[in-house]
């Protein structure tokens, strides 16, 4: 099958939302407007896993502005493992979001931009030039703000706005390493392992263009100094924290890195220059910083979030490596992250659901009442720390097996951080576990409480989903390792 | 099949035993005796023969399961320990019913944990298992979710957390120095490397790791605080077999790795006689029976780590019997030291269910009319005591011989080495004193209150039939292994290490080591504790309490001040902006009007922040008009012009 297939799984959910937009379901109908929302989402799931069983791997110009540069789509194996990462939670978190948003107002505008989103990053994902990466993220920034903001009250609507002066900046620099790679590139088309140059290592003006690359991409990565957006940006709905910033959005960041780092410089082009150790140190202080951070957060979420800081970073830190181990680490902390954080986000979002409350302090005992709930938050906990058994161990130990084969004193360097990072991240993530479970005697806030009790099998479907992937590829991860593997031969 | 067994068994069993606990707990708790007994009977099982079995493919390289004597050994203690204290716990929980559910889940899931590390085979398996014990045994600490459990849970967690994780580097760096984690391949794989000092690295990460576990100097801490509260079958497992899955790691990889480092020997020497010497000192000045008892654990790890110690620098000047003397006297420690604490934690455990306190002024008295319950703790108290034909006085004084012949042996160390003998000594002398003083306050003197002396005499008892066959069962075994003939059979079956066998353990040469460590022990309690520690007849709290207070202000600022620093780097961004705001593009003030620009930008301005002060309305606007405006410049260029080249 043609490559042109890709067009229909992105533009199939766009032209879903605006659908929806003309329907006009009244706030008070929810099933109708459900339903249509579940069948689009899950429709666009199986055009996705469709194109990835069928399409074939020649990527294919769709529109040419100028030569050079051209608006073209294609499936590597890049684009594989995030579209089919976001295909599978996207409809979970879909049937999450119809409870959570149950008292929410203007629902269809909501779940509208929120189907609309999936197009555009499975249009990240299919994106097979750097121009039309770019035209893509441009346009995730826009469809999101929205979403950030969906609460339109004082918070939101700055969060809002710092939100797009963060990304759209952080775009605005991206684009300066878009025009060079593509003027002076292979037109910026993906080819693994690098193309720029013929080889060797990259000029002083394209190191430059590199370095504005990684920040501007990175700024959806929210990597420092244009990370604040993030921890701000949790006031969003639950659904929006936890499907856009701890997985598609920022992961897009992530996977546009990935793209410049190694599918347009390649390692020959950056190895030992001062670019590749400015990007390793910039990650390595941002996931130290950021844990620090997250410890010293009291708001449930924003906590989260500055985790998810933390944590982008590993997986920045392992592409930046430029070895196949750090590829392998970190492609494959960003889909591991991606399920631990989306069970972290989804259990704090079903709390908050439940007794609508939202900082920490207020979490003591109420693991009495939902003890699935803070189950799963505690497996995702001991995940995201690193312990074995579950799935952030498995990514956690290829990061470190590869910044010590590295062996440069930044790697090293790097090392240390990610167990100091660890460390801290077991701090914040289970003293909210022991709190949940282990009041001490007289802080429980919900003795005697009524109504106060587990959330809707809605909620804890998709919860205990993330739960259970979470420790089956902890345990059985070789089908994820020889995948990546795989991409980082070369072969997909 | 039957490791996996052994190890899988009780997950599974510890699921069933908490669905069954919810419909009937009497049921569950015949179950869980039940499925100890049988955990025990296939561990011997285990003893017809060796076995080794792999899970290839899981987890990050597989599962490896490995037996020796000594494994076989220590998964058979293991074994007798959670029987003993299972048999214990049913008299014990009588009364205190709640979270027992829980309770028996973690205990019998961590049987199944701590199999597989006594069992594993390479050092990715024992970490695993490793961690599972880790947070499963948390629970077991803040069981009775009192404040002081919480307190001591958080310590207990921050320690395994911070264990866990450095432990975890030491495999990433041994694993890369050495490119394998087998214990079997691991000795030739590190002769053959070329970074030694990586391995160096990686010992002292291991070391730290799994001496957070033990209990070993400076990352006791959690110890003396975690071990009182928890409920006393727990604590008997926390400090007969937990700390000893820490040894067991450090062992390992002294063994089979880092056995030719004289420095990584010196290093575990050092910080096992502190751990010694620190543990003695804390157990004398406590006046909390299961307090003191949890301080002689770490003692007697100390004295365990001295032997490790003494095993890698007798290994590495190459005397291979000094080694193979040290080694027999530490295994043989870690077994009797299980043994015995296994015995007294379950005495102190019936203490607790029958009063209710710990403090030596009120439990003063309790059993001077309970002969069995008598006789079960003298015997343990002799034990660890080391007093000639108990077990203690064998593997003591084979830890004796180990530093003696480093004496001769170890020229660099010899002066240093006499110096920890005498510490040695004087050590064994403090464990004789304080179990003196706990032996006497609880047997001999009468309480001070001749009504509550009554009620202590009324039960002559003091147990149940279960209890008694696992008190009074468990403290027999410390004559069994006091008989030179077994334990030296028992240290030839764990180390291979024959000539033990000729080992003469009351030559005159031997015996002095002990008494003269005895005769301190008696001096001190006669000069020290009687006068000092004893105040009008009842017994006073000396330790200074200044440690702690100086301590955790310290790490209170350290964090503090760390913290403002992130802070700042957090709002060097949104500073920035804010700064600009104050000087380059600052909004004046016209005619009431609050900004100066004007029209189109204005109002757009307005809409988006929807009148709320934003913290960069115009900076942010401007940015995103700037990046909207070069957008549409570009494309414009790029679809004009067209005979573009580069």
């Amino acid at each position: 099958m043609s490559s042109l297939f890709l067009l229909l799984p992105v533009l199939f959910p766009i032209a879903g939302a605006f659908l929806l937009f003309f329907l006009h379901f009244p706030d008070t109908d929810d099933s109708k407007r459900n339903r249509y929302t579940e069948v689009v989402v899950c429709l666009t799931s199986v055009l996705v896993w469709i194109s990835m069983a069928f399409v074939s791997k020649q990527p294919v110009k769709i529109y040419s502005f100028v030569r050079g540069f051209s608006i073209s789509l294609g499936l590597d194996g890049l684009g594989r493992l995030f579209a089919g990462m976001i295909s599978v939670m996207w409809p979970l978190v879909t049937w999450y979001a119809f409870v959570y948003m149950e008292h929410a107002r203007e629902k269809s505008k909501f779940f509208a931009f929120y189907t609309m989103t999936y197009g555009v990053s499975l249009g990240i994902a299919f994106s097979s030039n750097m121009t039309t990466l770019y035209v893509f993220f441009e346009m995730l920034t826009l469809v999101t703000i929205p979403l950030v903001s969906h609460y339109k009250n004082h918070d939101s609507m700055f969060a809002g706005r710092k939100y797009a002066a963060y990304t759209i900046g952080g775009a605005g620099l991206g684009f300066f390493a878009v025009v060079m790679t593509t003027l002076y590139g292979d037109a910026g088309n993906f080819v693994f392992g690098g193309s720029l140059n013929g080889g060797g290592t990259a000029t002083g003006l394209m190191q430059t263009a590199f370095l504005f690359g990684f920040f501007g991409f990175g700024a959806k990565a929210a990597v420092f100094p244009l990370h604040g957006w993030l921890p701000t940006a949790s006031v969003a709905p639950t659904p929006v924290t936890a499907l856009l910033h701890a997985v598609a959005v920022v992961n897009s960041g992530v996977f546009a890195v990935t793209r410049l780092t190694w599918y347009i410089y390649g390692p020959e082009a950056l190895e030992g220059t001062y670019v590749q150790i400015t990007a390793l140190l910039v990650s390595v202080f941002t996931l130290v910083f950021a844990a620090v951070m997250a410890l010293r957060e009291r708001h449930f979420k924003r906590r989260l979030a500055w985790s998810t800081v933390s944590n982008l970073s590993y997986m920045l830190f392992g592409i930046s490596l430029l070895t196949t181990q750090g590829f392998v680490g970190g492609t494959m902390h960003m889909l591991f992250h991606g399920i631990i954080k989306m069970s972290l986000f989804l259990c704090a979002g079903a709390f908050m659901h439940v007794t609508c409350n939202e900082y920490i302090y207020e979490v003591n005992g109420a693991g009495r009442r939902m003890p699935l709930t803070f189950l799963f938050y505690t497996l995702g906990g001991l995940s995201l720390t690193g312990i074995p058994m579950f799935c952030g161990f498995i990514s956690k130990w290829n990061l470190v097996m590869a910044g010590l084969q590295a062996d440069t004193p930044w790697s090293l360097a790097g090392v240390a951080g990610l167990i100091i990072a660890a460390f801290l991240c077991a701090m914040y993530t289970l003293t909210v576990s022991v709190r949940a479970f282990f009041p001490s005697a007289g802080t429980d806030r919900y003795e005697g409480e009524q109504g106060i009790r587990e959330a809707e099998k809605e909620m804890l479907v998709p919860i205990a989903v993330f739960g259970v992937i979470n420790i089956v590829l902890g345990i059985w991860s070789a089908p994820v390792t020889e995948f990546l593997s795989k991409i980082a031969a070369g072969l997909l | 099949m039957l490791i996996f067994l052994i190890v899988f068994g009780p997950f599974l069993c510890g699921i069933l035993s908490w669905l069954l606990g919810r419909k009937n707990e009497e049921q569950r708790d015949w179950f869980v005796i039940a499925v100890t007994g049988a955990e025990l009977i296939l561990t011997l099982l285990l003893l017809r023969g060796g076995a080794a079995a792999r899970i290839p493919g899981i987890l990050a390289g597989g599962l490896t399961f490995t037996t020796d004597g000594f494994r076989m050994t220590y998964a058979v203690i293991t074994a007798v320990m959670w029987a003993g204290t299972t048999l214990f716990a049913k008299e014990y929980f009588r009364e205190e019913r709640e979270h027992l559910n829980r309770y028996w889940l973690f205990i019998i899931v961590t049987l199944g944990a701590t199999e597989g590390v006594m069992l594993s085979g390479d050092m990715m398996t024992t970490f695993v298992f490793f961690e599972i014990l880790s947070f499963t045994s948390f629970t077991w600490v803040i069981q009775e979710e009192t404040p002081g459990a919480v307190r001591a849970g958080y310590t207990y967690l921050f320690i395994a957390v911070i264990g866990g994780l450095v432990l975890f580097m030491g495999l990433a760096l041994l694993s890369f120095a050495a490119g394998t984690l087998s214990y079997a391949e691991l000795s030739e794989a590190v002769a053959a490397t070329e970074r030694p000092e990586l391995v160096m690295a990686a010992g002292v990460c291991i070391l730290i790791g799994f001496g957070a576990k033990a209990g070993m100097f400076p990352v006791h801490i959690w110890l003396p605080k975690a071990h009182p509260v928890a409920p006393s079958p727990a604590s008997a497992l926390l400090s007969g077999i937990l700390t000893k899955v820490g040894i067991y790691g450090i062992l390992m990889v002294s063994m089979n790795a880092l056995f030719s480092y004289e420095s990584f020997g010196f290093l575990v020497l050092i910080l096992g006689v502190i751990t010694m010497a620190l543990g003695a000192v804390l157990a004398l000045f406590s006046i909390n029976l299961k307090r003191t008892l949890a301080c002689s654990s770490m003692s007697q790890i100390g004295f365990i780590l001295t032997g490790v110690g003494m095993m890698i620098l007798l290994r590495a000047v190459g005397s291979s019997e000094g080694a193979g003397t040290a080694m027999s006297g530490l295994m043989l420690h870690m077994v009797n030291h299980s043994l015995i604490k296994l015995t007294l934690f379950m005495a102190a455990g019936v203490v607790v269910m029958k009063i209710h306190v710990l403090t030596l002024n009120e439990i003063r008295g309790f059993g001077r009319s309970k002969l069995l319950f008598k006789i079960a703790f003298a015997l343990g108290a002799l034990g660890i005591s080391g007093v000639p034909l108990f077990n203690g006085y064998l593997s003591k004084t084979l830890l004796h011989e180990g530093i003696v012949e480093g004496i001769h042996e170890c020229a660099r160390y010899s002066t240093a080495l006499s110096v920890i003998e005498w510490i040695f000594l004087f050590s064994g002398g403090l464990t004789f004193a304080y179990m003196l003083k706990l032996f006497i306050c609880i047997f001999v003197q009468k309480n001070r209150d001749p009504k509550r002396q009554q009620f202590y005499d009324s039960d002559r008892r003091g147990m149940d039939m279960l209890s008694t066959i696992a008190v009074v069962g468990s403290s027999l075994l410390m004559v069994v292994l006091g008989q030179p003939y077994v334990a030296t059979h028992l240290a030839a079956f764990m180390n291979g290490y024959e000539e033990i066998l000729h080992f003469h353990a009351f030559s005159w040469e031997n015996l002095k080591g002990g008494l003269i460590s005895l005769s301190i022990g008696a001096v001190v309690y006669l000069l020290f504790v009687r006068k000092v520690l004893v105040r009008e007849d009842s017994y006073v709290e000396l330790w200074p309490a200044g440690l702690d207070v100086i301590l955790k202000p310290l790490c209170r600022a350290g964090m503090f001040l760390w913290t403002c620093a992130v802070r700042v780097f957090d709002l060097s961004t949104d500073g920035l902006i804010r700064l600009l705001r104050k000087t380059v593009v600052r909004e004046k003030k016209v005619k009431g009007r609050k900004s100066v620009h004007p029209g189109l930008l204005r109002t757009m301005s307005a809409e988006i922040s929807g009148g709320a002060e934003p913290v960069t309305s115009n900076f942010t606007f401007a940015l995103m008009m700037t990046c909207i405006g070069i957008i549409v410049i570009l494309l414009a260029i790029l679809l004009s012009w067209r005979g573009w080249r580069v």
